[in-house]
C-alpha cells in the first residue's frame, strides 16, 4: 500500500492497548457507538509492561507515522505493578527516541481506565490529529516499507 | 600514583599474584602483560608462579579485566582479578545481576591513576570499589562536572541532524558484536541478537538492522551502564556507542535523582524497580 503525496493522506497509528483497562475502554467507545478516527490499528497486550522498546522501533520501521502505548493508570493494574515499570521505561525511550531525532509526539504513553471510553476518543483524536500535521514519518523506515520513498519514486507516477 | 611508583605497584601485583595462586585456592590471576609493541598491552591469564613475572603494570594497561570473570561462570576454583576502579565496577554490575558469585572472585584491588584511554579523563572512581587486597594508597575521587557536557550539545541540534547523525553512524557498523562481547552489563547467558530464529534482530548489516541493535542494546544496558568505556574501545568502526548510553543515564539522573552503576549498594537497576512517587507523564 503507497501513499501518495496528497492531501487524503492519512497516517498509520498503532495502539498498544492493555487488555484489562485501555482495551475495555475502547470497547465501550465502540459500545457507545463513539466515533473516533479509523487509523488508530489496535494491538491488545495483557498488559502495557509487556510492550517492549523494540515494539515500537519495528513499528517505525514498517510503516507506522506514531505509536501509543496505553494501559491503566498507576494503582489501578491488573498485575498490581506493572505500569509502574511501563512509566519508567516509556519516560526514558520518549527521551531516547527524541534524541534519535523522533518527535516525541510520536511516541506516547497515555493511561486511559476501562471505563474511560470518553478518554480514548479524546486521546486518539488528538494523537491522530498531532501525527497528521506532523506528517508521514521519514525516520526509522526501512526502505522497502519506506512509503514516502514510494509515493515520491513508484507511486507518484 | 599516591605512594607507589608503576614499577613498585608492578612488584606488588606480581607478589599478591604469586600469594593467591601458592594460596591454592585461586586457578588464574587476570592482569595485563606486555606485548611486542610498548605502548599495547594484552589482557593475561596468569596460572603459574612464572607467569605470574610476566604480568605488567603501566599506563597502557586499559583492557577492561571485570568481564573475563563471566568466561567461567561455575569454576572449581576461585579467580583472582587484578581491579582499577572501572574493574571492580564491572564486577559489582555482574555481581548485582547475579552472573557471578563472589566466593568464585579473588580481586586484587589496584588504585588507577587513570590510562590512555580517553574515557579515564572523566573517571570517578580511580579507587576499586570492591576488592580483597588492596594495592597502593586511596587517592581523592574527583566527580566530573563534565560527565554530560557532550550529551548535552548533542541535545541542541535540531531533530533531523540528530537523526542524520545517527543513521550515519549506525550505517557503519558491522554487527560484529565487540561491544557487547567487552560490555559488563551484557551478561545475558544468550543474547538476543544470538536467538536469530526468534526474528528480533536480523543478521543484515544494513541501516535497518543496525539501528535495531543499537537502540536495543543502548536500552538494555543503559540503566545498568558503568561507563568504563570498553564498547567504544573495542569497536572497529568507531561509533560513539556511549553517547547512547549515557544519554539514558543522563535522563535517569534527572528524572529519578543522582544514580550510578556498579558501586557496590545492593541498589536495583533503574527499570527493574520503581517507586510510587516517580514523575508520571502520561496522564
Amino acid at each position: 500500500m503507497s501513499i501518495k503525496k496528497d492531501d487524503n493522506w492519512e497516517p498509520k497509528i498503532l495502539a498498544f492497548c492493555c487488555n484489562w483497562c485501555t482495551y475495555t475502554g475502547a470497547d465501550l467507545a465502540g459500545l457507545n457507538r463513539m466515533k473516533y478516527p479509523e487509523n488508530v490499528r489496535t494491538i491488545r497486550v495483557p498488559c502495557s509492561s509487556r510492550v517492549n522498546p523494540q515494539f515500537i522501533l519495528r513499528a517505525f520501521q514498517k510503516g507506522a507515522d506514531g505509536v501509543l502505548v496505553c494501559g491503566c493508570h498507576p494503582g489501578d493494574c491488573h498485575y498490581a505493578t506493572g505500569n509502574y515499570f511501563t512509566r519508567r521505561r516509556f519516560m526514558l525511550m520518549q527521551r531516547l527516541l527524541e534524541y534519535n531525532g523522533i518527535d516525541p509526539k510520536r511516541f506516547q504513553a497515555k493511561w486511559i481506565s476501562g471505563s474511560e471510553a470518553a478518554k480514548f476518543r479524546d486521546t486518539v483524536t488528538e494523537v491522530s490529529a498531532q501525527i497528521k500535521a506532523l506528517g508521514p514519518n521519514t525516520k526509522f523506515v526501512a526502505p522497502h516499507y519506506d512509503n514516502a520513498l514510494q509515493a515520491k519514486e513508484g507511486g507518484a507516477e | 600514583m599516591a605512594g607507589l611508583t608503576e614499577a613498585q605497584v608492578q612488584d606488588r601485583i606480581r607478589e599478591e599474584a604469586k600469594k593467591a595462586l601458592a594460596s591454592g585456592e585461586v586457578s588464574a590471576v587476570v592482569g595485563w602483560t606486555s606485548t611486542r609493541f610498548e605502548d599495547k598491552t594484552k589482557p593475561y591469564f596468569a596460572e603459574t608462579e612464572a607467569e605470574c613475572d610476566l604480568l605488567v603494570w603501566n599506563k597502557y594497561c586499559i583492557n577492561g579485566t571485570g568481564k573475563f570473570a563471566l568466561d567461567d561462570r561455575y569454576p572449581e576454583k576461585k579467580i583472582a582479578i587484578i581491579a582499577r576502579g572501572c574493574d571492580s565496577r564491572a564486577l559489582n554490575r555482574m555481581l548485582r545481576d547475579k552472573q557471578l558469585k563472589r566466593e568464585n572472585l579473588y580481586i586484587i584491588g589496584v588504585v588507577c591513576d587513570g590510562k590512555e584511554n580517553a574515557v579515564c579523563e572523566g573517571c570517578q572512581h580511580k579507587n576499586p570499589l570492591t576488592y580483597d587486597v588492596l594495592i597502593g594508597e586511596p587517592v581523592e575521587e574527583q566527580m566530573n562536572a563534565e560527565r554530560f557536557k557532550e550529551i548535552e550539545a548533542f541535545e541542541k541540534l535540531t531533530p533531523d541532524q540528530r537523526y542524520e547523525y545517527w543513521a550515519k553512524q549506525y550505517d557503519k557498523c558491522i554487527h560484529c558484536y565487540a561491544c557487547r562481547n567487552a560490555c559488563p552489563a551484557c551478561n545475558c547467558v544468550e543474547c538476543y541478537a544470538d536467538q536469530y530464529r526468534t526474528g528480533w534482530q536480523g543478521k543484515a548489516a544494513d541501516r535497518e538492522q543496525n539501528q535495531v541493535y543499537g537502540l536495543t542494546r543502548a536500552f538494555h544496558v543503559g540503566d545498568r551502564c558503568i561507563e568504563c568505556g570498553e564498547c567504544e574501545r573495542v569497536c572497529p568502526m568507531n561509533l560513539p556507542i556511549m553517547r547512547q548510553t549515557k544519554k539514558m543515564l543522563k535522563d535517569i539522573n534527572d528524572l529519578f535523582g543522582d544514580y550510578e552503576c556498579g558501586l557496590p549498594d545492593d541498589a536495583m537497576p533503574v527499570l527493574g524497580t520503581y517507586k510510587l512517587e516517580d514523575p508520571d507523564e502520561f496522564m
